[in-house]
């Protein structure tokens, strides 16, 4: 069962049996000059927020002279950050759930029933991804104030959830086709029916997936600016990518403060992240890997 | 191929009365939101390409095919056109290697894992708005990480935003660094559905790593792989967010992509019916290429 | 759950509250985040609301883009319209006419426009007709470093012509001092100097002939001209380095930590170059000059004709009369005098530029008070589609990607295509 070289058969899991500490050396060695690259972006952003205008332009990516923390602790000190922020986080959650319910049906439809006009059906949904939302602004707009929905926080939630139905059906799809036939057919067999297949099998097994779905569905409805910017007339129920606006002026911007403001509203989108990481990679613990 | 299938097709009694219940039950809601929000508005703005039109009121001004005469002729759309097929080959001779590379070490559990999937996937994260700004400061020739380079060599400053010829590379290297992440995050989802006892298998039998990657991983992976490749595709085509910060289309139009030039030239110009007729161009684009994609790696049939 | 149900019974309170305290409400949506203007006008509202009871007057901010972004929706449906709106007149504002969104205000407001000057008052008639009322104009001009001035050697009361700029231009390069700096990076910055030109040397009708198509419309020989010139200026290499990427803020900033001598920029970069420059403090006040635009050899124009901005409300069709009142009392005297006193904005009230404290903005007052012929910024003038083509070819002449015939010809493809 194990190498010959056997590695650390420690309380970690050892990530690779076939390389021992040369391995991993490499591996966080990769990893590290990988993640500073990224990263640096990233530092300047939050260290950006603590600057002045002036030095933010011509020391962007060094420490600050002066840390001014008063353009952090203004904004968390101020009731409107926590309220774009609670807005955001509504409507957020809502895409996420409604997304992940109703693209699970309709993946776990197509990809289980076959009945006449199903390919024509899962093709149109994929047509979402094919056209550039920011065309159909206009009549989008329309629609959503036909229906009432102005000023609302459903009025952004129901086409957020729509456009992300294409990505949504194309993954959950391809996940749910490659579990196992065999346990479609046992279940069949047992006079369990495809509704509670779909509640009690397909859905548990298909944690990483959804959870992935779930993340990018998040993270898109939380920087979505164009829709929310069409559809909200009172400032009291703004995301934050709205409240960013009291920041920019006609001629000139304070970007020191954007920034700052931008750190701080990304903290809750790499929250779901972390949360939602436990269950893509869940499924380590489940088929133990033996050490 | 799939053994449910072949059962779809004999079912017992009742199992065709659980399909349709499930059909009808799981099958229209998903529909009608797609429909309400998203087919219904897509026609209504592909009609108004035939219209000569601001934004304003009704579309008015008839003009049939003009603005697609007007789009054939612009050359800044011809090099909006190039630029998404330059981007469509750094995705995928780039960022996706480099997605799936990054997903292979970070797959397990190891101290710092999480930390290093989410320095990874934070730039998908950030919002456009900073991240262009930002962009703008590493490319700055003054004050910049390029300037710091320049002054190392001794070499006089260098604006790469400013470079007609290079200010594309500069938008290249945001976009793979903007969406390595995205497209690891499917891979670490497909691998974990990849069987481990398949891997375990393979190595009782001798396997190196590199074969078991070969022969076991990156066929399980297959299908997840395609699925990026069809993403990355779409996705290119359609990018439009990093280049308003980044670079607004300059210097001199050649950075743009289609959406953004729909964007300035279209929407910003209020010229609706032609921001329409480069949607309904880019659409026929996408669907020919999602057509012949399914054909050619039976992907989705 | 219960943070909607919380959310939902917040929502009908703040509903039910605006419903009860007012009878009337006018929204005015604007994009101004200046906070001395706001201060100012959330003042003139509460007078407003004092002497009237039952009206109230709310003042909506939307970011620059976002306003643009918005707009078309927010016309379209009549329960999201704002009564009044934030415009620089111009091509969107005739836009905005003909689709009918705008009240005729002819003879509602004579009072009140009777005492601003007429050149703004023109600004804001489509047709004939008063769609609009103004409140603030500016002007641009080549605001230029004194010390910097004096190290080259050259004194600004001897540029006159184009002729002399280029001139000082040359000694300043000599010097090693950049002569210009300009935000070329988000195009507009640049198109000042093309539609200075084009004013120099085809004067007061120059515009509004083209529009009219008169002698080939944008390919007459004005516009080729002022590409020329353009060209010829460019030719000397005035610009920092970089300067097809660099934003106006940045701009702005160079100009502040003295590293260019001159900006051909509105009035407001006096209040930007100080924060975006490296101290943060920018160059004090009297260290700073303003220069006229030169006049062209030949050309028609004359010295004190003015480019710049000019801000006004346009009352949307469906807003309650209070709206048009509120106009009115808007454009008092005594706001406007107070406006110009606190250093908000230059207001368009004639004589009111007499309140105004800082000796710079005076200058830029006495100047537009002065006008010979005040020109509206083009890119606003011509619209949104023609707009954005001389941006485009402002920048592309200058750096010699573009013919100026070819770039006179791209105005007028672009013109026709309306």
């Amino acid at each position: 069962m194990t190498d010959s070289a056997a590695p650390a058969a420690a309380p970690i899991v050892p990530f690779s049996r076939a390389t021992g500490p040369v391995g991993q050396v490499l591996r966080y060695g990769i990893l590290i000059v990988v993640a500073g690259i990224v990263l640096i972006p990233l530092w300047a952003t939050a260290i950006g927020g603590a600057k002045d205008l002036g030095e933010l332009r011509s020391n962007p990516f060094g420490l600050p002279s002066v840390w001014h923390w008063s353009n952090y602790t203004d904004i968390l000190l101020s009731a409107r950050y926590w309220q774009v922020l609670g807005n955001s986080l509504i409507i957020a959650l809502l895409t996420v759930f409604l997304t992940l319910a109703l693209s699970s049906m309709a993946a776990f439809t197509f990809a289980h029933l076959h009945f006449f006009g199903d390919r024509f059906l899962f093709s149109y949904i994929q047509l979402g991804l094919l056209f550039p939302a920011a065309t159909a602004i206009l009549p989008l707009f329309i629609k959503i104030r036909d229906l009432g929905l102005l000023n609302s926080h459903w009025g952004i939630v129901l086409p957020q959830v729509a456009f992300s139905l294409g990505m949504g059906v194309l993954l959950l799809r391809n996940a749910f086709k490659q579990l196992p036939a065999e346990l479609l057919d046992a279940a069949m067999i047992d006079g369990c029916g495809y509704i509670s297949y779909f509640f009690y099998i397909t859905l548990p097994l298909s944690g990483p997936i959804l959870s992935t779905v779930a993340v990018i569905s998040f993270v898109g409805s939380w920087n979505n600016y164009l829709l929310p910017l069409i559809v909200l007339n009172s400032e009291s129920r703004y995301p934050w990518t709205l409240g960013l606006m009291a920041y920019q002026g006609e001629y000139s911007t304070s970007w020191q403060l954007v920034l700052a403001f931008i750190t701080l509203t990304i903290l809750p989108a790499i929250l779901m992240f972390l949360i939602a990481q436990k269950y893509i990679v869940a499924g380590l613990t489940a088929g133990a890997v033996k050490g | 191929m799939s053994i449910s299938q072949a059962t779809a097709f004999q079912p017992a009694p009742r199992t065709s009365l659980s399909a349709w219940v499930t059909i009808v039950l799981f099958l229209p809601p998903a529909i009608l939101l797609f429909t309400v929000f998203v087919a219904m508005p897509m026609g209504e703005a592909g009609w108004y390409s035939f219209y000569n039109w601001n934004g304003y009121g009704r579309p008015e001004k008839f003009i049939g095919l003009k603005n697609y005469g007007y789009l054939l002729d612009s050359a800044p759309f011809a090099r909006a056109l190039l630029n998404n097929g330059l981007i469509i080959l750094a995705s995928l001779l780039i960022q996706l290697p480099l997605a799936l590379g990054a997903a292979l070490l970070v797959n397990r559990r190891f101290p710092g894992a999480v930390w290093f999937r989410m320095i990874f996937f934070l730039p998908f994260v950030l919002a456009d708005v900073a991240a262009g700004l930002i962009w703008h400061f590493v490319f700055d020739g003054d004050y910049g990480l390029v300037s710091s380079v320049t002054t190392f060599f001794g070499a006089p400053p260098f604006f790469l935003l400013a470079d007609k010829t290079w200010a594309f590379s500069a938008v290249l290297i945001v976009i793979v660094w903007k969406y390595f992440g995205f497209h690891m995050m499917l891979y670490i989802a497909g691998l974990q559905g990849i069987d481990k006892s398949l891997l375990e298998a393979a190595e009782m039998d001798g396997a190196g790593p590199f074969q078991r990657f070969r022969y076991v991983t990156l066929p399980l992976l297959g299908p997840m792989i395609r699925l990026s490749i069809f993403f990355s595709v779409v996705g290119a085509l359609q990018l439009f967010d990093m280049i308003v910060p980044l670079t607004g289309g300059g210097p001199f139009d050649t950075t743009n992509t289609m959406v953004s030039f729909l964007y300035y030239f279209g929407i910003t110009r209020m010229r609706v019916g032609f921001g329409s007729a480069v949607g309904v161009v880019l659409f026929l684009i996408c669907v020919t290429f999602a057509f012949v994609y399914r054909r050619l790696f039976m992907n989705d049939d | 759950m219960n943070f909607r149900q919380v959310a939902l019974a917040s929502t009908v309170l703040a509903f039910g509250a605006a419903t009860a305290w007012a009878d009337t409400t006018v929204t005015i949506l604007h994009v101004n985040n200046n906070a001395v203007a706001t201060a100012l006008w959330d003042k003139i509202a509460a007078d407003y609301e004092a002497e009237h009871k039952g009206v109230k007057i709310e003042f909506k901010y939307l970011e620059n883009e976002a306003f643009k972004a918005k707009l078309p929706t927010m016309l379209q449906s009549d329960d999201s319209r704002p009564s009044i709106i934030y415009s620089w007149g111009g091509g969107v504002m005739d836009a905005q006419a003909k689709a009918g969104f705008l009240k005729d205000l002819t003879g509602e407001v004579a009072g009140a426009e009777s005492a601003l000057a007429p050149t703004a008052v023109e600004a804001f008639k489509d047709d004939g007709k008063v769609v609009g009322v103004p409140w603030d104009v500016g002007e641009v001009a080549f605001f230029y470093n004194k010390k910097l001035f004096e190290k080259a050697g050259v004194k600004a009361e001897d540029i006159k012509s184009w002729d002399d700029f280029l001139g000082s231009v040359k000694k300043l390069k000599a010097a090693g001092i950049t002569p210009l700096v300009v935000g070329a990076g988000e195009k507009w910055p640049m198109h000042f100097y093309y539609s200075y030109l084009v004013m120099r040397i085809g004067g007061e009708h120059a515009l509004t002939d083209a529009k009219a198509g008169k002698d080939g419309g944008f390919k007459n020989a004005t516009f080729v001209e002022a590409g020329k010139r353009l060209r010829e200026l460019a030719a000397l290499e005035p610009f920092q380095p970089g300067y097809l990427s660099t934003s106006h803020a940045q701009s702005a900033g160079m100009f502040g930590d003295g590293k260019a001598a001159m900006d051909l920029m509105g009035e407001w970069v006096l209040g930007m170059q100080a924060p975006n420059s490296a101290s943060g403090k920018g160059l004090p006040a009297e260290d700073i000059g303003i220069l006229s635009f030169p006049v062209v050899p030949g050309g028609k124009g004359k010295a004190t004709d003015t480019l710049g901005g000019i801000h006004g409300w346009l009352v949307t069709k469906t807003a309650p009369k209070e709206a048009v009142d509120f106009v009115n009392f808007f454009s008092q005297e005594k706001y406007a005098k107070a406006a110009a006193a606190a250093g908000a904005y230059i207001p368009v009230y004639k004589g009111a530029e007499a309140s105004i404290t800082d000796p710079a903005v005076k200058h830029i007052a006495t100047d537009l008070a002065a006008t010979t012929y005040h020109q509206n910024f083009f890119d606003q003038d011509l619209g949104p589609s023609l707009g954005r083509v001389i941006n485009d070819i402002s920048v592309a002449v200058a750096a010699g990607q573009m013919t100026p015939e070819a770039a006179a010809a791209a105005l007028q493809e672009a013109a026709d295509q309306q």
